[in-house]
């Protein structure tokens, strides 16, 4: 088992408050890790942390065997960490081409990717050059996860796709994100604890900052007692 | 599919639809270019009087209409940097004034070429940038609106300074500045006119050009979100860079073209009213609209010399009246508005020709 992305014992202050308390995890190369816990547990914060956008006072991170938490976030990104953000953080002034023409990091990735991209998400073939501002929720975050789809990334960081969105466009999400899951690696924070059972193989809990139990997906679909202890749902 | 590729066939249509998608434009440039000409045929001059340069109505026109490009160049500049990146500089009226003062003082007291002033100008004006932008991965927003009127006050002190007033003039302004013959105002009234003109088309193309570059986009990107566009992996830092350095280039040129137009060249120029002036253009025209810019110089001058004629001194009181009454009906601008409302507006005309013809159209 190979790990592409490795956060040893971080400790993240916001301002004065200390947001990360230790978080340690390990993501697998290829396949889901799950990144689960409360309102509030710090686990946007986590990716943030991995993205260099509120650095680590204290601890390290490892993208594939190479220390990033010191280095400056667009050089992250340029490593091949992509991110999509919550609450589908688009460029609503540009069009859907110009957003995803954007992401590009060495001239002709959309040309290439966009087949790829238009498959998954056929609707956006449709919106090509419409504003961002006219898509509707779900359109939105499509078009988030497609713009981090054009760059060759090793690592995709999904911040709370479902959030907000009506079930039938999360069985759109779930589908697309199983199929991107083939050819990245993805690491995955997600509120809805279905969606999260449903794509990843594993998963991090992390509660008031500090990440508390790892282990395999399935053999926590089968234990209420952590479910309901850590994370509220069952 | 590719829908970036363009086959020859569809290039003639392309170019048709560019024609007409920016007809206000061509016409507004046509009227520009005729302005002269149709001012003295108004007046009553003959063409051969206005070839001549002779004082009247279309020379004095064709004055207003300079002092109406400059400031749209220095408009221009500065929607760029707060418009379409996003950058609120309160330092704005140095980088014109750098530009004024440069031309005046070396043509004047060292006696340079033109073409010499001109390198330096250009020089100066991306150190300036630089300088601005050197403050800009310490401060955002507010902070670094203060930091640049901290930078443009130390220059507005320095220029009036008693130490620089053998240069500068200090707080009267720099006189006497000799424009080159070719380009002389007060000879050649016409040529200086067309050569404004020029630089105005020719600037605003550029950025329009430069918007719609991928550069540009990633500005857009940078004034809706600055962390996105970072996760993309854009170091930031480096395309506020440009857009400071070509907004300080254009205020700097506007600046020098202010220096050889004008009799003085006065440290208000240099002051935070200047900078406000160019913040009152772009949101009288509409903010990140570029064309917007044009559209408020003209109107901001107009109005204060209309108003000046008419009411003298109170002129200043209505002015501010005549903004606010603006910034508050039309909160995007007049180009801002206009480009919301343009659908709108189109679907209104197409309901009015359906009620007249008795064919009612869907918009």
């Amino acid at each position: 088992m190979e790990t592409l992305l490795e956060v040893r014992d971080v400790h993240t202050f916001i301002g004065q408050y200390h947001i990360l308390q230790g978080v340690s995890l390990k993501v697998r190369k290829g396949g889901i890790t799950a990144l689960l816990g409360r309102n509030g547990a710090g686990k946007t914060t986590t990716l943030k942390t991995i993205l260099g956008l509120t650095p680590p006072r204290q601890g390290e991170v490892i993208f594939a065997d190479q220390p990033i938490h010191e280095m400056r976030s667009f050089d992250i990104a340029a490593l091949g960490i992509g991110f999509v953000p919550e609450q589908r953080a688009i460029f609503r002034d540009l069009s859907v081409e110009e957003n995803l023409k954007i992401a590009e990091r060495k001239r002709g990735d959309l040309r290439r990717k966009q087949e790829m991209i238009f498959s998954l998400f056929p609707d956006l073939q449709r919106l090509i050059h419409l504003p961002g501002t006219h898509l509707s929720g779900g359109q939105q975050q499509m078009l988030a996860i497609a713009r981090a789809l054009v760059a060759d990334n090793r690592l995709l960081l999904i911040d709370e796709p479902s959030e907000g969105l009506a079930p039938v466009i999360i069985e759109q999400l779930i589908l697309a994100i199983r199929q991107l899951s083939a050819e990245t690696t993805i690491l995955l924070v997600e509120q809805n604890f279905i969606v999260a059972g449903q794509l990843a193989e594993d998963y991090v809990i992390i509660e008031e900052g500090q990440s508390v139990k790892t282990g395999k997906m399935a053999a926590l679909v089968k234990d209420e007692q952590i479910i309901h202890r850590y994370l509220g749902a069952a | 599919m590719n829908q970036a590729s363009i086959s020859p066939s569809k290039f003639s249509s392309r170019f048709k639809s560019f024609f007409r998608g920016n007809l206000g434009g061509w016409i507004v440039i046509l009227a520009m270019v005729l302005l002269p000409f149709i001012t003295s045929l108004i007046s009553g001059q003959s063409i051969s009087n206005l070839l001549a340069n002779e004082s009247g109505m279309a020379k004095f026109v064709q004055g207003l209409a300079i002092e109406i490009f400059i400031l749209a160049l220095y408009a221009l500049s500065y929607d760029l940097i707060l418009g379409v990146t996003g950058l609120l500089s309160f330092g704005h009226a140095m980088f014109f004034a750098v530009g004024a003062y440069l031309t005046g003082i070396l043509l004047k007291s060292f006696g340079w070429s033109l073409w010499a002033t001109l390198g330096m100008v250009l020089v100066a004006a991306i150190i300036q940038a630089i300088l601005f932008a050197v403050v800009l991965p310490r401060v955002q927003g507010v902070t670094f609106a203060l930091v640049t009127l901290g930078i443009a006050s130390v220059f507005y002190i320095v220029i009036q300074s008693h130490e620089m007033s053998a240069y500068a003039g200090a707080d009267v302004g720099l006189q006497g500045v000799v424009a080159p013959e070719f380009i002389n105002a007060a000879d050649h009234r016409m040529r200086f006119y067309f050569v404004t003109l020029g630089l105005l088309i020719g600037m605003y193309l550029l950025y329009k050009r430069f918007v719609n570059s991928p550069t540009g986009r990633v500005c857009i990107a940078i004034r809706e979100n600055e962390k996105r566009a970072l996760m993309l992996g854009y170091n930031t830092f480096y395309f506020k860079l440009i857009a400071l350095t070509l907004a300080s280039i254009t205020a700097a040129l506007a600046g020098c073209l202010h220096a050889l137009f004008q009799p003085i060249v006065s440290p208000h120029t240099a002051s935070m009213g200047f900078t406000i002036a160019a913040l009152l253009m772009t949101l009288i025209g509409g903010v990140g609209t570029l064309s917007g810019a044009l559209v408020g110089a003209a109107i901001y001058r107009l109005l204060e010399y209309g108003l000046k004629n008419i009411f003298g001194e109170q002129a200043t009181f209505l002015l501010g009246v005549v903004y606010v009454l603006i910034v508050l009906f039309l909160p995007y601008g007049i180009i801002g508005t206009w480009k919301l409302r343009a659908l709108q507006i189109r679907s209104g005309w197409q309901r009015l020709i359906g009620l007249v013809t008795g064919k009612p159209k869907q918009a």
